[in-house]
């Protein structure tokens, strides 16, 4: 019984982390060449 | 001729700004008469009682700006032989309005379906991209940001509902919510987590560009707000709405070799819309689009002369280049 206890505690804490780090979390990563430039269009 | 403008929201409003800036003659509806008169007096319009009152001799073209559906305004107003410029991004309400297409050839007008800036500006840069590429394959647009507080609810239940797409020339949904991709607006918005949405891109593009065999949008939404997506918004919605973007990915090849060309803007979303629906109302005045139904981006359109109108109007479109694609 201590050990379900123990087991499901362990559960609850595991998933509070990982919805913390889901919803907090910041990733990805930045294109390291090119950019944006303002387009030219062609004079109509 | 004038153009009448139905909804003084956000959008409207800078609609008919647009117009009266622009020496157009401009009739302005609102279900809220204290908004109608305020926006008539400082703008020099003419308040009109009802959307249906507008007299074909003297208004040739109606903006409907208004959050409610606009499938059925539309079909009545053209039924009178008024042409519409539709800024709804319901997906439903787009499917209804791309069926009239019969309806507007019979009475020798034009429904504009998607002029806004998710669909609209979407159609328009894809048509400028197209001309880099031999064959289009695959069309991707990224919406971030919201218009007025009905944009911002549309958002909201977007991310809740079943996402259309193309794919190999079928039709997909998909989950809302799902497919997270990171993506890179221009500046200052930058990369933005988006995920699939039921939005109405797909199915004014796969209408533009049917050779394209894959076509997707998606939006920039936090982990919380896919969380909360299904639940009622939990804090009112900005009435101005913030900055907003656009960004459009094609793939395609040129020569035998594949290409993928990137453009977008970033601007408050209600001015983008706002400057889209302005030049296709002008468009649609000075008879450059055929009768019927037309969705911005198709091949028969001027959409180069749209685009560039779109950018006198303020909107600054930019490229990625240097990404070796």
């Amino acid at each position: 019984m201590k050990m379900l206890r123990r087991a499901i505690a362990a559960i609850t804490l595991t998933g509070i982390a990982a919805a913390i780090l889901r919803i907090r979390g910041k990733g990805g990563v930045p294109p390291e060449r090119g950019g944006w430039r303002e387009l030219t269009r062609p004079p109509s | 001729m004038s153009v009448a403008v139905v909804g003084l929201g956000v959008v409207g409003a800078r609609v008919a700004r647009q117009l009266t800036s622009s020496s157009i003659p401009v009739l302005v509806h609102d279900r809220r008469p204290d908004v109608q008169e305020v926006t008539a007096q400082a703008l020099k319009a003419r308040p009109i009682d009802s959307a249906i009152d507008v007299r074909p001799d003297e208004t040739s073209v109606v903006v409907l700006a208004m959050p409610s559906r606009q499938s059925s305004l539309t079909r009545r107003l053209v039924e009178r032989g008024v042409s519409v410029v539709c800024t709804s991004d319901d997906v439903d309400d787009v499917r209804d309005l791309l069926e009239l297409d019969a309806v507007a050839r019979a009475n020798g007008v034009s429904i504009v379906v998607g002029a806004a800036a998710s669909p609209g500006l979407s159609g328009l840069l894809v048509a400028e991209l197209a001309s880099r590429v031999d064959v289009i394959d695959e069309i991707h647009v990224g919406v971030h940001g919201t218009g007025g507080p009905a944009c911002a609810r549309q958002h909201h239940r977007a991310l809740a509902g079943d996402a259309p797409g193309w794919h190999d020339g079928q039709w997909i949904t998909r989950p809302g919510g799902s497919g997270r991709e990171l993506l890179w607006f221009p500046e200052p918005i930058g990369s933005r987590d988006c995920y699939r949405a039921e939005l109405a891109d797909p199915l004014t593009l796969q209408r533009a560009f049917p050779s394209a065999t894959r076509i997707s949008a998606r939006v920039s939404a936090t982990r919380r707000d896919r969380l909360t997506a299904r639940l009622p918004m939990m804090s009112p919605p900005h009435a101005e709405g913030g900055l907003g973007g656009v960004r459009v990915e094609i793939r395609g090849s040129r020569g035998g070799e594949r290409r993928t060309e990137v453009a977008g803007t970033a601007e408050r979303t209600g001015i983008i819309s706002g400057a889209v629906a302005c030049a296709a109302a002008a468009s649609v005045l000075s008879s450059a689009l055929p009768t019927g139904v037309v969705v911005l981006g198709s091949a028969d359109l001027p959409n180069g002369a749209i685009l560039d109108d779109v950018i006198k109007r303020g909107i600054t479109i930019f490229e990625y280049v240097g990404s070796g694609a």
